[in-house]
């Protein structure tokens, strides 16, 4: 097992990662009052692992490291460019934000350690490595969630958050205890071998423990309940970049799990993803329609579309398992624009649902990249959502399984059910009177040009469909 | 290229428009510049391409995702043609017809800009998918523009709009989605008469897609959203809403539904047809009672839309014909007695029938118009809708008797409503002091309706101007459907 120039290589996005976390903790010391400049270089280190992914992406590089345990292919690559790019807008977001926290270095690495542990993950292909990867992408995302001192509810969320992650990281840690136990080995094509034929109860045990854990990670019914508490007490970049980066890794790895380590029990792991997508979908859109406060509602709403996602998983199977991936790939992109913009839209307009009213006479262009995002998340074309729903249903149509056309209707179903809370926001905006006592919440330059980023990101999202199907298609998966 | 350039130059014009000042004069006259543009392509192509609209200056094939034969797929032809240039031309007439906008106009322009994009786009969209995108692409703009710059009750409005429109589309997509996934492709060319599907998926297939297409005409069971949105609108808006939105149902049925699935339609076609034959009857009868002058228009307008219908449904080069017509002429018709509505309104401050009349003393031309528009309206020879509606009325009858008597009933029964308004509003004594000092329509209202009027007598006295480009298309339909 030595360290060969081409691991270097192949290491190259988690080594600059770690090296800008640690060097902006180290400048942050010494320099404790220059803001641009240590957020400055936040952000260039998030952009510099972009960079680094996309360049060995464009190289066309892969293949197996230390022993098979750690596999840079294509689609990891894919999914490390979605995580640092995240990180990039979530690093502007923050910028000011947590200049007034007194710990600005400290909360601008800890995003550098998500990105670290997400990044590893999705490259990881033993179970073990998968399990310490997720820890070293959540345990700062604890910190990061409670991380706003002023706010009492940053501290239960971060607090809740906590403690059901760990019970989550020790059920999910037991199934992998149990697969190793049957398979003898961590590593996913040993795996492989064993989740082949029928499986032993042992075995059987183990894939659920597994897929629980996971189902609390991306916040899947009914193991969500920490996800509105989380989000709603989390600063608005913390949220934003949490409801999307790690969950995005998180959602690939288990694509990796699924497809490499138990092609054989498809059949099992994809009734149980029906089973979830469906309960999650329904649950998510129907809490959400309740809500009144914003943060509230777009966590409630990321459990409805980790249930679209799930979807997607249901359909891994019979013919339309090439495109299942790609509409893994391209949802994940497209929330990710869309859903980060929305989050950091608050940050400029206030949580309360009534702060929005009339933003369309007092900041048009604020109103309309808001109104982008909401449309975006009902799935109306040509916004990003839109193409990914379109492609979780083209799967769930190729996959010619009954329970998937079920899942599908659901998720139709879904969509419409979703209008409701989504355009309440565009109605406060667009045909609300402002309110008397609005307030005007202060956010940066930075922030704004995030927001219009993602807003034009979203709108022209359909641009990237090719590209992203065509590194689908050479991902080796599936 | 000269079809995608005509559809996306409204967009550049909504971007230009957000970035020019905010001063009215410059406004409007930006926005009349921009709207002016797409309108003179299209009469560019009239007369360059007319006769051969399949040129390849017009049609556009790029194949976007290859394992779902999915594109960028765009051209004119017959069917659409019409439209195209309806669309254009009644975007010109709202930005003309915008007098009662007074607040944030360039936002009203730019979103008005937006919504246009969308219905040219469906106007020439040979994919599936593009067709179903551009037919979105109108919601949002038509949900803000009613409910931003609509009356009291207009949030109400935009939002029964956006619902019901909104389910319809989708249970619309469904349709699409299942007829590609099942043909393999979306090409609206490869998909002609049935892309290889039997008859029982044709069927499955078509109902949904014939349900959101009903829903946004509206066929009259599903017209629940219609009044408020109509009532609702500043007039601008609505001269787009009541004469293109409601083609985007009925050119789906004629351009997708028909040609596309016509073992799928066969067995629904007696019920379009009566649709169209309830449309009628229950528009006149309704439109009777309204007490506001606004309503009754909008019901007339819904109401000869049945002729659509009818016309579609019969399948027989005659009432295809006249379908393809009615569209535009309904465009022209229901479009000018909006204005004129308009303008009456903000003259007499009030739209109560009860409480207007003898409006000709004082406005003449405003008056005169109004007549001239309902006389269209109830079909009179010489006028442009009589030539559709009697087209239609005839096709149907061929194919469904009594379909097409109702049909004909329903226009005696539009005469004595739109007699009647017209001797309430227009002639009689004058009803109340006030109106002795009132002027008649000034130069801008006169601009936004006197092409209408005019193109109102052209078409009717020489229809062949628009019923010879669209005849190639017409059969195409008639030879997918194995029709005569």
């Amino acid at each position: 097992m030595a360290v060969t120039g081409q691991a270097i290589i192949a290491l190259l996005p988690e080594l600059i990662a770690l090296g800008f976390a640690i060097l902006v903790l180290l400048v942050g010391v010494f320099f404790e009052r220059s803001v641009g400049l240590v957020a400055g270089l936040a952000a260039v280190g998030a952009l510099a692992v972009f960079g680094s992914a996309a360049g060995l992406l464009a190289a066309g590089f892969s293949g197996e490291f230390f022993g098979g345990g750690y596999v840079v292919d294509n689609f990891a690559l894919y999914f490390k460019l979605i995580v640092s790019g995240s990180a990039f807008f979530a690093v502007l977001a923050a910028a000011r934000w947590s200049w007034g926290t007194g710990d600005a270095p400290e909360y601008l690495t800890l995003i550098l350690s998500v990105v670290l542990g997400s990044i590893l993950l999705v490259s990881m292909r033993d179970l073990f490595g998968i399990f310490l990867a997720i820890e070293l992408a959540t345990i700062p995302s604890y910190a990061m969630v409670a991380f706003d001192r002023r706010r009492r509810e940053s501290a239960e969320g971060g607090m809740k958050y906590l403690i059901t992650g760990v019970v989550a990281s020790s059920v999910l840690l037991y199934g992998i205890v149990l697969i190793y136990g049957v398979s003898g080995s961590a590593e996913l094509p040993a795996v492989a071998e064993t989740f082949s034929g029928n499986l032993t109860p042992v075995a059987l045990l183990g894939l659920v423990l597994l897929l629980s854990g996971f189902a609390f990670k991306v916040s899947a019914a009914p193991f969500h309940f920490w996800t509105p508490d989380a989000y709603q007490g989390a600063p608005t970049s913390a949220a934003a970049f949490l409801s999307v980066a790690p969950k995005a890794a998180t959602f690939a790895v288990l694509l990796r799990i699924l497809l490499e380590g138990m092609p054989e029990a498809t059949p099992t792991w994809t009734a149980v993803m029906a089973f979830l997508a469906i309960l999650t979908m329904f649950v998510g859109n129907l809490a959400a329609l309740r809500q009144r406060n914003v943060r509230r509602m777009l966590a409630y709403s990321s459990v409805a579309h980790s249930g679209y996602i799930l979807a997607a998983f249901a359909a891994l199977q019979g013919q339309g398992v090439e495109r299942a991936v790609e509409a893994v790939l391209i949802y994940s992109a497209a929330y990710a624009v869309m859903n980060m913009g929305a989050f950091l839209v608050i940050d400029l307009v206030g949580e309360d649902g009534k702060s929005f009213n009339g933003l369309f006479r007092s900041r048009p262009a604020l109103a309309a990249s808001m109104g982008v995002f909401m449309a975006s998340l009902v799935g109306i074309p040509p916004f990003s959502g839109f193409w990914g729903k379109a492609w979780i249903i083209f799967s769930g149509a190729e996959s010619g399984s009954v329970l998937v056309y079920v899942v599908v209707g659901a998720l139709v179903v879904n969509s419409v059910l979703s209008v409701p809370y989504y355009f309440g926001i565009i109605r406060n905006m667009f045909f609300e009177k402002p309110a008397m006592d609005a307030v005007e919440p202060s956010g940066g330059g930075a922030l704004k040009f995030s927001v219009y980023v993602l807003a034009l990101l979203t709108a022209l999202f359909f641009l990237l469909i090719v590209p992203i199907s065509a590194i689908a298609g050479g991902s080796g998966l599936g | 290229m000269i079809t995608t350039v005509t559809i996306f130059i409204p967009l550049l014009g909504a971007i230009v428009m957000l970035l020019l000042p905010e001063e009215e004069r410059i406004l409007r006259y930006a926005a009349l510049g921009i709207a002016a543009v797409p309108l003179l392509l299209t009469l560019y192509v009239y007369f360059a391409f007319g006769s051969d609209l399949g040129a390849a200056a017009l049609t556009q094939d790029f194949t976007w995702i290859q394992s779902l034969d999915m594109g960028y797929r765009v051209g004119l032809d017959g069917l659409g043609f019409g439209m195209f240039f309806l669309t254009a031309l009644l975007t010109l007439i709202a930005v003309v017809a915008s007098f009662d906008v007074r607040e944030n106009l360039k936002q009203y322009f730019a979103i008005l800009f937006v919504a246009e994009v969308g219905m040219l786009g469906v106007f020439a969209s040979e994919d599936l998918i593009l067709f179903y995108i551009f037919f979105e692409i109108t919601l949002i703009p038509m949900y803000l523009l009613v409910g931003i710059w609509g009356d009291e009750n207009r949030r109400q409005a935009a939002i029964k709009f956006f619902v019901y429109t909104f389910l319809g589309s989708t249970v619309m997509l469904a349709g699409f989605l299942a007829f590609g996934i099942l043909a393999g492709t979306y090409a609206m060319e490869s998909l002609t008469a049935g892309g290889g599907l039997g008859r029982t998926a044709q069927i499955a297939v078509a109902a949904p897609i014939l349900f959101g297409l009903l829903v946004k005409v509206p066929a009259v069971p599903l017209h629940g959203w219609l009044l408020d949105v109509y009532v609702s609108s500043p007039i601008s808006t609505n001269v787009v809403l009541s004469g293109i939105l409601p083609k985007l149902g009925t050119y789906g049925l004629i351009k997708v539904a028909i040609p596309l699935l016509p073992e799928g339609v066969q067995p629904f076609l007696p019920y379009l047809a009566a649709f169209g034959a309830i449309n009628i009857i229950y528009g006149a009868f309704v439109a009777f009672l309204q007490p506001d002058l606004k309503a009754l228009v909008a019901y007339s307008s819904i109401g000869t839309l049945g002729f659509i219908l009818l016309g579609a449904a019969s399948g027989n080069a005659v009432g295809l014909n006249g379908a393809v017509l009615q569209q535009v002429t309904h465009g022209l018709y229901s479009a000018l007695l909006f204005v004129l509505v308009g303008v009456i309104a903000t003259r007499t401050g009030t739209r109560k029938i009860r409480e207007l009349g003898g409006l000709a003393a004082r406005m003449p031309w405003a008056g005169g118009l109004l007549a001239l528009g309902a006389m269209a309206a109830m079909g009179l020879p010489g006028l442009a809708v009589f030539v559709s509606e009697f087209m239609s009325i005839m096709g149907g009858y061929d194919a469904f008797p009594v379909q097409g008597i109702l049909a004909a009933l329903g226009i005696v029964l539009s005469a004595m409503y739109l007699l009647y308004m017209l001797a309430r509003v227009v002639f009689g004594p004058i009803e109340r002091p006030a109106y002795e000092t009132i002027e008649d329509a000034g130069p801008m209202e006169m601009a936004a309706a006197v092409p209408l009027a005019v193109l109102l007598v052209l078409f009717g006295v020489f229809p062949a101007l628009l019923i010879s480009v669209q005849r190639p298309g017409v059969e195409a339909v008639l030879s997918a459907i194995g029709g005569s």
